[in-house]
């Protein structure tokens, strides 16, 4: 520890500046010299026992390291030969405490604006349906991203991201196609519902539909190709039955 | 070995031991090279992004504590039945899927919160930081249909942290290692902490976990390294068992950089490279869209000031893919520093126009890691001078010195 600069203030001004490093040692800095507290041990030679468990333990860890980074390199990377072997292998290594994406807004940024809206059916005492008008749900997202420093993301990726999801595994169908595709229209709903609530005008609500509004945001010098219709898109999704279990835990 | 060990900055040393030139006596290298593998680099940059990293992570938790129980609790839309269906479909480790009732969630979501705060200040490090990775882990994937770049950043850097020698400077764990010298009396509280946590382990997993790999596994061995320190600390003190020991933990600490820098060039290459192949980023209108972006739009009229201003848009837009496409190619020239601080810079900007602060301050933290070590101890002083005068000392005098201290 010896080596270490006084960072405690206690040290006069001046020996807190250490002198200006050559480019390459820059950065490299005080090292804490961790030698043994009581200065024993340090002075004298390891002996080799010692000096094999550290050799050892230096070929595991450089074994490691570099195959880890290397896992996370060609799960990142491209499909690529490698990639097409080895595939399954790598994937299985790197998810999912490892798993990333960072395709935020690349290759390109999503140049629409997504609304996701919802509207309910109620069952009245005589036996008829009544259907609600479209709510806006994204809007009231961002009514409370306005102005806020830090929203929470319950308002910023909540809905988007289960919309994401129901997209990501349903693709243009709506059918319900393996567990993950089951689980995200579950969520989808219950993400909905519990904005929703039981009840629209005092009558149980027995069903719900989602749906999707998609805008294109105008490029920014190219005259704009068709304002207008062209430039607003929808997406609707079934009808869902909805029942009180639908709503557990909500 | 230089290699395995060499933090950001640690460049200039070949990899191998090369055939050494006529004079030179290749025992001295070689020797050289294992000294370096097996001291501790850049202690400081550690603590700046421990510090950093848990401020934020203590920051998001607090931040959600009203929408804690809707985001990883027993209100989620993510049922307890569907997380654990998720769960076996992807795999994931979390505590919280043991038992689905509120008392236990509200536990975690506490330990983690009071975690982060350890980690924070340094207190008990080493314990604090594997409750933090669990915690955090244990949250995430409860519900990973809410999380974004942020939550990823935090989930990989809590695991890599537990192996970082974070706390050798600017902690009250270094504070404690000051003070502690020649009289030593027994660390009652590392002590009973250790206890309390092997008792934890113990209840959670059973000993059966031992044989399978796996996270209880993981918890297992560190918890058995961190026993097997204090005893050998404690009760051998000059022996080569603990210089080795060191030794070992530098290297795994040294490893532990080294995977977290090379993850942050990661994530500045992805998504610098694919940002290249964008046809919007290409002509530099794509900052225009993400300002259009209602659910990245905090402040309109600050977003669509900076958006009427094409030229603007344009620059700022290239300026974003060179910094992250040149990040990692600048490490090793003085340029460096430049791109820390321009990409410091940008995050912070980021923090603000698009509304996601968690997100870009841990990529601060991130960036952090490569500040220069000059900067970081002509800062440290500084910013310690204020918390000291709010913790009452008089100003420019070192932490409560204890007396009979073995100090540096």
């Amino acid at each position: 520890m010896t080596a270490r600069p006084p960072q405690d203030a206690g040290a006069p001004p001046g020996t807190a500046f250490p002198p200006p490093r050559t480019a390459a040692g820059e950065g490299e800095g005080p090292v804490c010299h961790s030698g043994p507290k009581h200065g024993a041990g340090s002075g004298r030679r390891a002996p080799l026992w010692a000096t094999g468990v550290s050799v050892v333990t230096a070929l595991v860890l450089a074994g490691v390291t570099l195959t880890h980074l290397a896992m996370l390199f060609l799960h990142i990377a491209p499909p690529n030969a490698v990639t097409a072997r080895y595939g399954e292998r790598i994937d299985a290594y790197v998810q999912p405490e490892f798993g990333q994406d960072w395709k935020l807004f690349a290759p390109n940024p999503l140049q629409r604006d997504e609304v996701v809206l919802a509207r309910v059916r109620t069952r009245d005492e005589d036996g008829g349906h009544r259907t609600s008008e479209w709510t806006n749900l994204t809007a009231r997202d961002i009514e409370e991203i306005r102005g806020n420093p830090a929203p929470s993301h319950v308002h910023q990726n909540m809905l988007r991201r289960a919309w994401d999801s129901y997209v990501a595994t349903h693709g243009t169908s709506d059918r319900d196609t393996g567990v993950r595709a089951e689980l995200a229209t579950a969520y989808l709903k219950r993400v909905v519902l519990q904005r929703i609530g039981r009840e629209w005008r005092g009558r149980p609500v027995v069903a719900l539909q989602v749906g999707a509004r998609f805008t294109l945001i105008p490029h920014p010098w190219r005259p704009a190709q068709g304002t207008g219709p062209g430039t607003v898109s929808r997406r609707t999704l079934p009808w869902w039955p909805v029942t009180e279990r639908d709503h557990e835990g909500l | 070995m230089n290699t395995i060990t060499a933090t950001t900055a640690d460049s200039g040393a070949p990899a191998a031991p090369r055939p050494a030139p006529p004079g030179h006596r290749p025992r001295t290298r070689l020797a050289r090279a294992a000294g370096a593998a097996r001291t501790t680099r850049a202690p400081y940059q550690a603590a700046l992004f421990r510090i950093a990293f848990a401020a934020v992570v203590t920051a998001f938790l607090l931040r959600e504590w009203p929408h804690r129980r809707v985001l990883y609790g027993d209100r989620s839309p993510l049922s307890f039945d569907m997380a654990l269906t998720l769960l076996r479909e992807g795999g994931g480790f979390t505590v919280l899927s043991w038992w689905g009732g509120r008392p236990w969630f509200e536990a975690v979501y506490a330990l983690t919160i009071a975690a982060s705060l350890a980690v924070l200040v340094g207190w008990r490090t080493r314990t604090a930081s594997v409750f933090l990775l669990v915690g955090v882990v244990s949250l995430e994937n409860r519900n990973t249909l809410v999380g974004d770049g942020g939550d990823n950043i935090i989930r990989i850097m809590v695991i890599y942290l537990v192996f970082v020698r974070c706390a050798r400077v600017w902690s009250l764990d270094a504070r404690r290692a000051r003070g502690r010298g020649a009289h030593d009396s027994p660390d009652r509280t590392g002590v009973v902490l250790w206890s309390v946590t092997g008792l934890l382990l113990l209840w959670a997993f059973g000993p059966g976990t031992l044989l399978t790999p796996g996270w209880p596994l993981l918890l297992w061995a560190l918890w058995a390294v961190h026993g097997l320190w204090y005893t050998v600390n404690r009760r051998l003190p000059g022996h080569h068992l603990r210089t080795l020991l060191d030794g070992c933990a530098a290297m795994v600490h040294n490893c532990a950089l080294l995977v977290i820098a090379v993850q942050i060039c990661l994530i500045y290459s992805t998504a610098g490279w694919y940002k290249i192949q964008g046809g919007r980023w290409q002509e530099g209108s794509a900052l225009h869209y993400v300002l259009h972006l209602d659910y990245f739009t905090p402040w309109p009229w600050l977003s669509g000031a900076l958006a009427s201003n094409a030229l603007l848009v344009i620059l700022l837009g290239h300026l974003t893919v060179v910094l992250q496409v040149a990040f990692p190619f600048t490490l090793f020239s003085r340029i460096k520093n430049v791109m820390v601080v321009a990409l410091i810079a940008e995050h912070l900007g980021i923090a603000v126009l698009l509304g996601i602060p968690f997100l870009s301050l841990v990529m601060v933290a991130c960036d952090a890691l490569f500040l220069p070590t000059a900067l970081l101890l002509r800062l440290g002083p500084r910013c310690a001078a204020p918390l000291r005068r709010a913790a009452g000392r008089p100003p420019g005098r070192a932490a409560p010195p204890p007396a009979g201290s073995a100090g540096p």
